[in-house]
């Protein structure tokens, strides 16, 4: 190698004797380092960005969920309450199994909140124990209703007010059938972040709930020890399960839509910048194919002298090497420095209100910082592999006769 | 050392076809010096070109130090040019962007030998050509004198068997240029070189043992005492 090096690293220093070729090295080495700075400073800005969205997502997502269709479980329709629960058993399938840290059991309904005058159509949400995580509100389960804001100030409730809830399931009274209902009070009003204030439900405990309303969609949420991986806990899970009582779902399948949509983003965004690598590319051939032929008189001679085509060729890999390596390295280390910078002094900010924090997060991944000068090498590997065959391919006679004319 | 026999040579120039060398026969034995003299596209260079492996013909045999080189693959014939011979050109052809030294080492760094001894023999050599104190200049910095004596040093700097010499003073006014054949000839003799040069000055060939005049696509020897 000592001398393809000899060579590549004296012509790389005499690219800067020729003014044309000066300005296409400078341009290569340059655009190298602006395409890939930019890519990664884009792909930093995107990963803060869709982190903090993941993370949100994170938790009002649980890890895993088991639905079950609360009426449609075959042959429990017409059941009576009695029967033993197709719920309990798949929850306590779950909580024995290895990983799982937790198991809360919910039930979905459309029922009706009554006061004195007239019903409203709500969101029922049974729940035991806890709230779930992603309704707003702290601490234990309480004995009355967790109400939103929304259905609160259309009813003029208060915390402390009793108020009724209505299920859609008569229950048979010696009167004839009449609708089921609980009285119950107001214990805590929250107000949700979510866009659709609409279909913010009302939390009733879920003894309450179950009684009142027992076809309602029945699921379970895993909550995951920190390491337990939700696919492979999942995949467990659906061997026990028979697919037409319950339907297991990890986080990722539930937001496969979002997912998606934030992997085209990047997609998107990353070719759209990676256009500036590879322009820079061409910039390379270019610089590559002047420096060629502004030496090949030069290479005639040394092939004359009995240097092989092919090592002839690696001087010119060299060369191409040297000019990316040097501009790509600089951009990606340059990118990933003020991206790093950007995020820690949050330097861009953002209205508070329209954005969960009031900054432009960045965040620097190993990954994305390693696909961007992969994808450079692969460019400028192209382009330096195109430019410098050409040297294998001279004739020594022929090039040294062009030095003369 | 040399032998050439019916080599020919055809140019495609557009639709015409020129003939430059019609079964070219020659002999020269070691340590002897060859002088190809003949008007200007008579095809000197191209029948340098053939004996040096730079070119192949499109007839004949050539063998050059034991090597044939019209049964060699391309690859086999670099590492031969490498080794076995020692070009000068008409015009220095020395890398500009290296310095004397380091143009005279480099067909030592080619062949990948050591950089130390290589050094410590192309100073030599350029010691030998008097250009001892220019070893660190650039070929745009010197003479055409020089850049053709440190030319000649590159071409010896391996020990060649070969030497082959393609208008060594052409360029050169005839003091430099009696100076780098006074220079030829004290290398030559020292290393027992074959040599080949070609040349249209009459006053040149008259210093070399043999004198091959190519004249019409063929080769004939021509009396160097009376020109
Ligand atoms: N690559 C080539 N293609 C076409 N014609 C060539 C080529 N090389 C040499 N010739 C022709 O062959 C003839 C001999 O050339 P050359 O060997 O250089 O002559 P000399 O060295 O004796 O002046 C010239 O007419 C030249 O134009
Ligand atoms: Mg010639």
């Amino acid at each position: 190698m000592g001398f393809v090096w000899h060579i590549a690293v004296r012509y790389f220093r005499s690219t800067r004797a020729d003014a044309h070729i000066r300005a296409l090295s400078t341009l290569t080495a340059g655009g190298l380092a602006v395409g890939t700075a930019a890519l990664v400073l884009a792909l930093a800005a995107l990963a803060g960005f869709q982190n903090l969205l993941l993370e949100d997502l994170a938790r009002h997502t649980p890890a895993l969920q088991i639905e079950l269709g609360g009426g449609s479980i075959p042959g429990s329709a017409g059941r009576g309450a009695g029967m033993t629960d197709p719920v309990r058993g798949l929850a306590d399938l779950a909580a024995a199994t290895n990983g799982v840290a937790g198991v809360q059991e919910l039930l979905y309904a459309r029922g009706w909140l009554a006061d004195d005058d007239r019903p409203f159509a709500v969101e029922v949400l049974g729940y035991e124990k806890t709230p779930p995580p992603w309704i707003p509100v702290q601490g234990e389960a309480t004995p009355g209703l967790i109400v939103p804001v929304s259905v609160a100030l259309r009813m003029g409730l208060a915390v402390g007010d009793r108020v009724r809830v209505v299920s859609p399931r008569p229950g048979l009274t010696p009167v004839g059938p009449q609708p089921r209902t609980r009285m119950l009070p107001v214990d805590l009003i929250y107000r949700s972040d979510r866009a659709e204030e609409a279909d913010d439900p009302v939390l009733v405990p879920l003894e309450q709930a179950s009684a009142l309303f027992a076809r309602g969609d029945r699921r379970l949420d895993l909550t995951l020890a920190p390491e337990a991986d939700p696919e492979q806990i999942g995949d467990f899970l659906r061997q026990g399960i028979d697919p037409a009582v319950a339907r297991v779902t990890t986080w990722r399948e539930a937001n496969r839509a979002l997912l998606f949509v934030l992997r085209l983003e990047k997609g998107l965004v990353f070719s759209a910048v990676a256009l500036i690598i590879a322009v820079a590319s061409f910039a390379l051939l270019a610089a590559l194919s002047m420096v060629l032929s502004s030496k090949r008189a030069e290479v005639g001679v040394l092939a004359a002298m009995g240097a092989p085509p092919p090592r002839l060729q690696r001087v010119f890999l060299l060369l191409g090497a040297l000019l990316s390596v040097g501009g790509a390295g600089f951009g990606g280390a340059a990118g990933a420095a003020l991206a790093t910078f950007l995020d820690r002094y949050r330097v861009i900010s953002t209205p508070s209100d329209v954005y969960v924090v009031d900054y432009v997060p960045f965040l620097v991944r190993g990954t994305d910082v390693l696909v961007v000068l992969v994808v450079t090498v692969l460019f400028t590997a192209a382009a330096a592999v195109l430019g410098a065959r050409k040297a294998s391919l001279l004739h020594p006679v022929e090039a040294m006769r062009s030095a003369r004319t | 050392m040399i032998a050439a026999s019916g080599v020919t040579k055809a140019y495609q120039d557009g639709a015409v076809r020129r003939q430059v060398l019609r079964g070219v026969d020659l002999e020269v034995s070691r340590g002897e010096t060859a002088a190809i003299v003949g008007p200007s596209g008579s095809g000197k260079s191209t029948l340098l070109n053939i004996l040096g492996a730079l070119d192949a013909p499109d007839a004949g045999s050539v063998r050059v130090d034991g090597v044939d080189l019209t049964a060699s693959r391309p690859s086999a014939l670099a590492g031969f040019r490498n080794r076995s011979l020692g070009f000068v050109f008409q015009f220095h052809q020395l890398l500009p962007d290296f310095t004397a030294l380091e143009n005279v080492m480099m067909p030592g760094r080619i062949a990948g030998r050591p950089t130390s001894s290589l050094a410590a023999r192309a100073h030599t050599l350029l010691d030998q050509v008097g250009l001892a104190d220019r070893a660190g200049a650039f070929p745009q910095q010197l003479s055409g004198g020089e850049r053709q004596r440190i030319a000649i040093c590159r071409a010896l700097v391996l020990e060649p068997a070969v030497l082959l010499a393609d208008e060594p003073t052409g360029n050169l006014d005839s003091r430099s240029g009696e100076e780098v054949l006074e220079l030829l000839d004290t290398l030559r003799k020292r290393r027992d070189t074959t040599v080949v040069l070609v040349t249209h000055n009459p006053e040149v060939a008259k210093r070399c043992g043999m004198v091959l005049r190519l004249d019409g696509g063929r080769l004939t020897r021509s009396c160097p005492q009376s020109p």
